[in-house]
């Protein structure tokens, strides 16, 4: 039963045989490639972040300024945005106009309510003091979640694209391709922020002054 | 069905004519781009071999004042830096372009765009980079750019700042190529070509591309990273606030050996195609050839540190990373033994094409040696940064990878061109590069041994080296000769015109069996491909059958999944459908080019830079590959 | 064609020309030359060396027959007739896995004497005495520390023959390597971390370092000198280096150019470390001043000082500018009237102001002067043993005025209104009155000069040293004596 079911899946999933030597198209196997790059982009900036853990000479540091319940927040916002991503290519697929484009859009908006956290947490990071240039906490926190941001909000485009080639009727079930594509880069930005959350967020967040470094007093005193 | 499409303004029309200057700027055909990366990546040859000169002309004698201390730091970064992503890496992408589609029996890569959209970051990257001999303030930092001494601390102005970002164009510009040619061998091969009836070449151009993709976002975020140093006054590399110049160096060797097999890998899958051809053996040992291909690529991401034996990571890390590297001779040696043994009752022809392949395993060989003396971390201290590592990476780059690429010009270009270079001037060259290559770089190990560190721009005669440097600059000055014969020949070549036909060399792989130079749409009819080096095998069906249980059929783990040809429809060259020129990859670039040249220069460039860019990647969205309604816009 | 020219070799003859190059190579090592890695005068670099020409003896094997094979065959299967067919041969497994075992036993060979090496060379032997030197980076000179015998000097490290000298690298500002190729291989110099490396001289003499990693504009001008003596010679410097210098002759060159030096280039240079606590003294000048270079590059300023070399006993040393030149007069001539002649970017012509105030950028001094400072330095030598002169009781104005020469106050401090580094110091009597409740204006000097962090004026660096302990009570108390004096 069970076995049927996975095999009833799969041919739902790969109803396309291409035409190329491996039978996969060409631009879901150039978005793997892609992926693989992306991991290494990522992977980088994340060790670099690790590296300089506890290694800033002044404050603020993680203990200062990191905010875990709004971030769990934001972050289950992101998460929820993979589902609908699921649930819009399901339905695109299948057809369905009006709920592949609520879906589409559902997720687009996830990405825009991520992003709008995003912009508050560093807009109140600035007013306590930490920047870029403040520390190398700062250095490697802004850099590391700014182009995640960054990731995101080509995504948002990307979506925002292609729900209007819905309406425009460019994007519909016999290429739901395209979705799909951009289905397996949202899920990858979000895969990306689960690191950079567990890394961030639940692994240095209690870290204050490193040995040496003097405590950090915040901005008014 | 019918379609809707959606449209953006047109601004200028769709680039249709197949001559004269816009065909090539709007070209998307991998030959044309491939031509393309040629022609600019030897005019960086030129340049970087300029630099080179200079160089030699200063330390030929004791306490020279011929440049100064500055100019001199310019020069050996530029050079350093142009030689690699300006000329080896592009004269390697420009023999992917010409070939991989033709080897695989394919009309084009996979992307003709994102081709297009390669060559122009690369052309615009190179430019960046070299801006700074414009304003006199080239990038002085080295082309390893180490921290702090690339940081804006100690470093102010804006050489290295034109590094990083042209580096960064550089980047983009590979990484595109390299997912290109990743999806091109994968899914584009003929019918019946599984991946061990691949080329050699192709093999290494597949692995080659897989470091790419993975190797360059390494130095992207280390260049993203000094980058914002040097802009924006972050932290990442400034010692003074606590940033850490030893991970920078991690940064840049964790990507900079993987880059070194970047740069060999195409050489050696280069001379194995062209051993097996003038010796008219088929390549011995191509499973292990191909395997440990595989293995360097692999090994080459955990040697890193042995750039850095002299840094003080102890001597735990020393020992493990000396094992390593070593390790990474084996693959190596079996590699050479595989060449040698193709030679071994083989029919040697020795025309240029031969003699430059036999010189890049002689050359290499001792470029080889060489690197295991220094793999050995101990005798490491006393060569690090010393010519002994100057000549050491020359007798690999140059004698291992230009030599390959030598060999592959005269190989491929009647190919590529139609016509003949001529032989008797090609020998000459040979002669002269190897002389004076062996000259140049040969003294350098005695030099490096005998304490003269690298990247000084001048030394004092109670050193005790002006001999050896005299006649490394001499050397010099024989490889331009060299380098000139072959303009010479080209020329001298293109007015004799002797033309070349399909297969002038007898050769083994389906490139050959096409008109020189091929039509635009490379194959009338798709191949259907039986056996490795295909087209040998349809001209010496004889020699198929002495060879049971020796089949050239490749392996078994066939990952071929039966797929049709490229369409019935495509059986007469009228009916193929190409895919059409393209403006957009170029307005692409440029917007890249002028956003990121804009964080330096000013946020109203970033701006010009980032509407360009997004008008061209929603034109290409919306472009359709094919033009549905061609003469639509006459 | 060009291969039909060549008469027919046969592979014995081929390898008897190979070997006479190998051997070619050997004998070409060993050039007598300063840094020659081969003429090794000390363990480490001894080791290295043969750990060298045991691969190198391996590599000479492998190129033989690898090289002499190429030849063999390209010139022995060369094609006789168009239409030959060669056998079609793929590969031979057995070959291929033979193949690959024999260069993984020889980097097994190799593999096992480099990691033996590595840890044999970590640190000098437990059981025999070793002494500690600290070396620190610059760019472009290096400074040496040595901790336990109170000296601090430049670009000359002096050191025993036969004893083990542990050396602690730092680096000030960008990474540097230190490297003899004659006594031991490299090790960087990285800012940030302490890095270390051990060597013995086993013989005399004075041997050539140079730095290894690329650090900037004169990076090919950064050398030093190893110079090892016996232990008793070594010794008596030790000792010299805790005496003050000949006294110039009132009115005499030397004496118009220590006026010249205390004018011009006491903001940066020391050169009065012999004093008890001189030592300390220094290295809190140093770091002070590195301080004041970097506070100044971080708020955009253009920096007034940066940590320069000591000059204490300057006299002795061989060389000039860190190992380029050899030092006398008219070399040191020359140095001072226009430093980046000699080595592009040096630091003292971009930052001191007396090379601000000329056009061209050298020296705003008269030759004469240039003369008598040259003079004046080169006459930095210790006095004989049994000259140390005894300080004298005396007027503490008298005393104040001769320690605020000596003991560097003039660099940064003018006895007028203007500001240098530091304020000026006309009037201070008047001002240190009010300037901190509670204490008097002999009490605010007196602190401010033992430990000036203390009370910083606003608007001026934190970088002057700490000088309690550092010159006597009499001395402080002459300094105030005599700070009160000016108007």
């Amino acid at each position: 039963m069970a076995h049927q079911a996975i095999t009833e899946y799969h041919a739902e999933v790969h109803d396309t045989t291409y035409n190329t030597s491996t039978g996969l198209s060409n631009r879901k196997l150039l978005m793997w490639a892609f992926l693989a790059s992306d991991v290494m982009f990522f992977g980088t900036f994340i060790a670099t972040y690790l590296v300089y853990r506890n290694r800033s000479l002044v404050g603020p540091y993680p203990e200062n300024v990191l905010d875990i319940p709004i971030t769990t927040v934001s972050t289950f916002v992101l998460l929820m945005s993979s589902l609908s991503m699921v649930l819009a290519l399901h339905y695109v697929r299948d057809g369905a106009k009006i709920s592949g484009r609520f879906w589409i859009f559902v997720t687009a908006a996830l990405g825009i309510v991520f992003i709008g956290f995003q912009v508050v947490e560093f807009y109140t990071f600035v007013n306590e003091g930490l920047t870029p240039v403040t520390n190398l906490f700062g250095t490697t926190f802004f850099i590391l979640t700014g182009f995640h941001g960054a990731h995101v909000t080509i995504g948002i485009l990307w979506l925002l694209f292609l729900l209007f080639g819905h309406f425009k009727g460019t994007l519909r079930s016999d290429n739901s391709l395209d979705l799909e594509i951009a289905g397996l880069y949202w899920h990858f930005v979000d895969i990306v922020w689960i690191v950079i959350f567990t890394v961030v967020y639940l692994v240095t967040a209690n870290d204050g002054a490193p040995p040496g470094a003097p405590p950090f007093i915040g901005p008014h005193g | 069905m019918t379609t809707t499409t959606l449209t953006l303004p047109r601004i200028f029309k769709r680039p249709k004519s197949e001559t004269g200057i816009w065909s090539w700027i709007g070209t998307v055909d991998h030959k044309r781009i491939g031509t393309m990366y040629g022609i600019i990546s030897f005019f960086w040859l030129l340049v970087g071999g300029f630099e080179a000169l200079m160089i030699r002309a200063q330390l030929a004698q004791a306490d020279s004042e011929l440049v100064s201390a500055e100019t001199y730091n310019q020069l050996f970064t530029m050079h350093g830096t142009t030689m690699v992503f300006l000329v080896v890496m592009p004269l390697s992408a420009a023999f992917f372009n010409w070939l991989i589609p033709l080897q695989i029996g394919a009309r084009d890569v996979a992307f003709p765009r994102m081709n297009s959209l390669s060559l122009w970051l690369f052309l615009f990257g190179g430019l960046v980079v070299n801006a700074g001999w414009l304003t006199g303030e080239a990038p002085n930092g080295g082309w390893f750019g180490y921290a702090p001494n690339s940081g804006i601390a100690f470093n102010p102005g804006h050489g290295m700042t034109y590094w990083a970002l042209g580096l960064s164009i550089l980047g983009i510009a590979s990484i595109a190529a390299g997912l290109n040619f990743i999806v091109t061998i994968f899914n584009m091969r003929a019918p019946g070509m599984s991946l061990f009836k691949m080329p050699v070449f192709t093999w290494m151009t597949l692995i080659t591309s897989i470091l790419l993709v993975l190797a360059i976002p390494v130095i992207g975020v280390a260049l993203i990273q000094i980058g914002t140093d040097r802009l924006y006054d972050t932290n990442f590399y400034n010692s003074l606030k606590g940033g850490d110049p030893v991970l920078w160096q991690h940064m840049f060797w964790l990507f900079g050996h993987p880059e070194v097999y970047i740069l060999i890998l195409p050489a050696m899958g280069i001379v194995s195609e062209v051993l097996p051809t003038f010796a008219r053996k088929p390549l011995f040992g191509y499973d292990f050839v191909i395997f440990s291909g595989i293995g360097i690529a692999f090994m080459g991401w955990f040697v890193w540190s042995h750039h850095m034996f002299t840094v003080g990571l102890g001597p735990a890390a020393n020992s493990a990373f000396a094992i390593s590297t070593m390790a990474i001779a084996i693959p190596t040696g079996v590699k050479i033994l595989n060449w040698m043994a193709t030679l071994v009752r083989g029919s040697i022809k020795l025309n240029v094409a031969m003699l430059f392949s036999i010189s890049f395993i002689a050359m290499f060989t001792i470029g080889g040696l060489s690197g295991v003396m220094h793999a050995s971390a101990p005798t490491d201290a006393q060569q690090q940064d010393t010519y002994f590592v100057v000549a050491h990476f020359h007798y690999v780059l140059f004698g291992g990878a230009m030599m390959a690429i030598f060999s592959g010009t005269y190989f491929w270009w009647p190919k590529m061109t139609g016509w003949m270079l001529n032989e008797r001037i090609g020998m000459v060259m040979w002669f002269t590069i190897l002389l004076g290559f062996n000259m140049q770089f040969a003294p350098m190990h005695w030099l490096g041994m005998d304490g003269m560190p690298r990247r000084i721009f001048t030394y004092s005669s109670d050193q005790g080296w002006e001999s050896l440097n005299a006649i490394a600059s001499a050397g010099g000055l024989v490889i331009a000769i060299g380098i000139l014969l072959f303009i010479f020949n080209v020329f001298y070549s293109r007015k004799k015109r002797v033309m070349a036909g399909n297969d002038p060399w007898d050769a083994r792989t389906l490139e050959w069996s096409i008109p020189s130079p091929p039509p635009h749409y490379n194959f009338e009819t798709i191949p259907q491909v039986q056996h490795r080096d295909d087209f040998w095998y349809q001209k010496y069906p004889e020699l198929l059958e002495h060879e049971e249980g020796h089949a050239p059929s490749g392996a078994q783990e066939d990952l071929h999944l039966e797929a049709p040809s490229g369409g019935s429809d495509d059986d007469h060259g009228h009916g193929i459908h190409l895919p059409d020129m393209s403006y957009y990859p170029l307005l692409v670039s440029l917007g890249v080019t002028l956003g990121l040249a804009g964080l330096m220069a000013g946020l109203w460039l970033t701006v010009i830079g980032a509407v360009i860019g997004l008008w061209g990647v929603f034109g290409w969205s919306l472009e359709p590959v094919n033009d549905p309604t061609p003469g639509a816009d006459h | 064609m060009l291969f039909n020219l060549l008469p027919r070799i046969r592979r014995r003859q081929l390898l008897l020309t190979l070997i006479p190059a190998a051997a070619a190579f050997i004998a070409a090592c060993g050039t007598g030359n300063p840094q020659d890695t081969f003429e090794t005068a000390g363990p480490v670099a001894e080791r290295q060396a043969s750990l060298f020409m045991f691969i190198f003896w391996i590599a000479v094997v492998v190129f033989v027959l690898v090289e002499g094979g190429i030849i063999f065959i390209t010139l022995k299967y060369r094609r006789k007739s168009d239409s030959e067919m060669p056998k079609q041969t793929h590969g031979n497994t057995r070959l291929e896995i033979t193949w690959t075992i024999i260069p993984a036993l020889i980097i097994v060979a190799i593999a096992i004497p480099t990691i033996k090496t590595l840890w044999d060379l970590k640190a000098p032997p437990a059981d025999e005495p070793s002494m500690t030197i600290e070396a620190i980076g610059h760019q472009w000179w290096f400074e040496f520390r040595y901790p336990g015998e109170e000296i601090i000097t430049a670009n000359e490290l002096r050191v025993p023959v036969g004893t083990n000298v542990i050396v602690k690298l730092e680096s000030q500002d960008v990474i540097h390597s230190f490297w003899v190729p004659q006594l031991f291989g490299k090790v960087d110099m990285v800012p940030t971390r302490v890095n270390q490396l051990w060597f013995r001289a086993d013989e005399p003499g004075s041997f050539y370092g140079q730095c290894a990693e690329f650090c900037g504009i004169s990076h090919g001008l950064m050398r030093f000198r190893v110079i090892a003596e016996p232990q008793e010679q070594y010794e008596a410097w030790v000792a010299s280096m805790s005496r003050p210098p000949v006294t110039p002759v009132v009115g005499s060159a030397e004496e118009r150019g220590q006026t010249v030096f205390n004018n011009n280039c006491t903001s940066c240079h020391t050169a009065n470390s012999y004093r008890a606590g001189g030592y300390a003294q220094a290295i809190s000048t140093q770091d002070g001043l590195w301080s004041g270079w970097v506070k100044a590059t971080q708020d955009g300023d253009v920096p007034s000082v940066v940590s320069a070399p000591n000059l204490t006993h300057f006299g002795t040393r061989t060389t000039l500018a860190a190992g380029i030149r050899e030092l006398n007069k008219t070399t040191l001539v020359e140095w001072i009237r226009d430093p980046s002649s000699m080595k592009p970017g040096t630091r003292m012509q971009e930052l001191a102001a007396v090379y601000q105030a000329k056009g061209d950028h050298t020296a705003n001094l008269e030759p004469s002067q240039v003369s008598d400072l040259a003079d004046y330095l080169l006459s930095l030598v210790p006095v004989e043993a049994d000259a140390v002169p005894t300080p004298v009781a005396g007027d503490p104005v008298e005393i104040g005025k001769a320690a605020f020469a000596s003991a560097g106050c003039s660099g940064c401090h003018s006895t007028g209104s203007d500001t240098r580094t530091g304020p000026g110091l006309a009037g201070i009597a008047t001002r240190a009155e009010t300037r901190v409740p509670g204490l008097s204006a002999d009490q605010y000097i007196g602190e401010s000069i033992r430990d000036p962090g203390k009370f910083v004026v606003d608007g001026f660096s934190p970088v002057m040293p700490k000088f309690d302990g550092v010159l006597s009570n009499a001395e402080i108390d002459g300094l105030i004596a005599y700070l009160k004096t000016l108007n």
